[in-house]
């Protein structure tokens, strides 16, 4: 724990970084997460969106401060939930990634320096940005996902719809998720362009398995995702 | 030239105070940019076609719609859609409400709405 500190306080000029993870009936995966991201972070914060197993209390377990919603809101929903509770507890940085085990917490030095160094408000992770092996067809729903969110937010993002991301002081201070769903991710590269945050975007390793595989959105979802988008966009 | 209809008239005059309101939220800081522009030109684009109703030919290429009932279905078809969106935009809204209140409830519960700033 005291080696932990001492890393965090060179590397990150002892600024108090919070790892936001919303989590959905995760309990076979969450503690290993927890226990990841712990080793990069001072606090890791689980919202559990309403999960029917034991997700909660498995995270509280793994030292991760859960906050519960009563019912399933949606992923959007649970990370704005864990960034409100990150503000109360004072975080000046926030991380936020997915409790299936999808993202190596190994990643969070590399993403967390461009914030560190004050070059950027926030930063975007990129599964594309070095050879992971991602299937054809997930690379497809992404490709409709950056060109969808290109063409509502003006902002080109090599990998918007990914859930990794770092959020400097600033960012953290000012974001404001309205979109429940995942959604959420195109309403984040919105309020970039909005409220004129510095962005980077990082390379990052991506661990897909069968199970991740299978939680992935549908086609039907992303299409209903995208025209949500767009009509928002629209009738905002 | 042809004489000018109200429709004429009504339209391209409601396009511009729509296209004024977006900008107004764009000076806001509701609306981005990117936004205020899209909505430029789908309020344009209902102007000029009230105004130059012979720019839709083209689109008899498409849709088949030569004539006035078919135009008059597909216009109501439009306003359809619109307020469907709008009823839409109005769950969403409601979605949001109850959202808060969960959130809300789930930060008491863990003790830090007290701490918020």
């Amino acid at each position: 724990m005291i080696w932990r500190a001492a890393w965090r306080t060179f590397f990150f000029h002892n600024m108090r970084i919070i790892a936001v993870i919303p989590a959905l009936n995760e309990s076979k995966r969450i503690r290993s997460v927890v226990e990841g991201t712990a080793k990069f972070v001072e606090r890791v914060i689980v919202v559990d969106d309403g999960s029917s197993d034991d997700t909660a209390s498995v995270a509280e377990r793994a030292g991760a401060l859960v906050v519960r919603h009563g019912e399933n809101c949606g992923a959007g929903a649970a990370t704005m939930t864990g960034i409100e509770a990150a503000r109360a507890l004072k975080a000046e940085v926030i991380v936020t990634l997915d409790a299936d085990e999808q993202h190596d917490p190994h990643d969070i030095p590399a993403l967390l320096q461009p914030v560190v160094s004050g070059t950027a408000d926030i930063v975007f992770a990129n599964r594309f940005g070095q050879r992971n092996r991602i299937p054809l067809i997930r690379r497809f729903f992404n490709a409709v996902g950056n060109l969808v969110t290109f063409a509502t937010t003006g902002r080109w993002v090599n990998d918007s719809q990914c859930g990794f991301k770092a959020l400097g002081p600033r960012a953290a201070a000012e974001v404001r998720i309205r979109m429940s769903g995942y959604e959420f991710c195109t309403e984040l590269v919105r309020e970039s362009v909005q409220k004129r945050w510095r962005v980077a975007e990082v390379p990052i390793k991506v661990l897909y398995s069968q199970y991740t595989l299978a939680k992935g959105q549908s086609f039907a979802n992303g299409v209903k995702t995208a025209l949500r988008i767009l009509l928002r966009s629209f009738l905002r | 030239m042809l004489p000018i209809t109200p429709y004429q008239i009504i339209t391209p005059l409601i396009s511009l105070l729509a296209i004024v309101y977006a900008w107004s939220l764009v000076a806001k800081q509701k609306k981005t940019i990117w936004e205020g522009g899209l909505w430029t030109l789908f309020w344009a684009a209902i102007a000029v076609i009230a105004l130059f109703p012979d720019v839709l030919d083209w689109l008899t290429l498409f849709t088949g719609f030569k004539d006035r009932q078919n135009a008059l279905v597909i216009t109501f078809l439009g306003i359809l859609s619109f307020i469907v969106f709008s009823l839409i935009i109005r769950l969403e809204e409601l979605e949001q409400r109850h959202t808060k209140m969960v959130r809300s409830l789930a930060l008491k519960d863990a003790e830090l709405e007290k701490k918020k700033a």
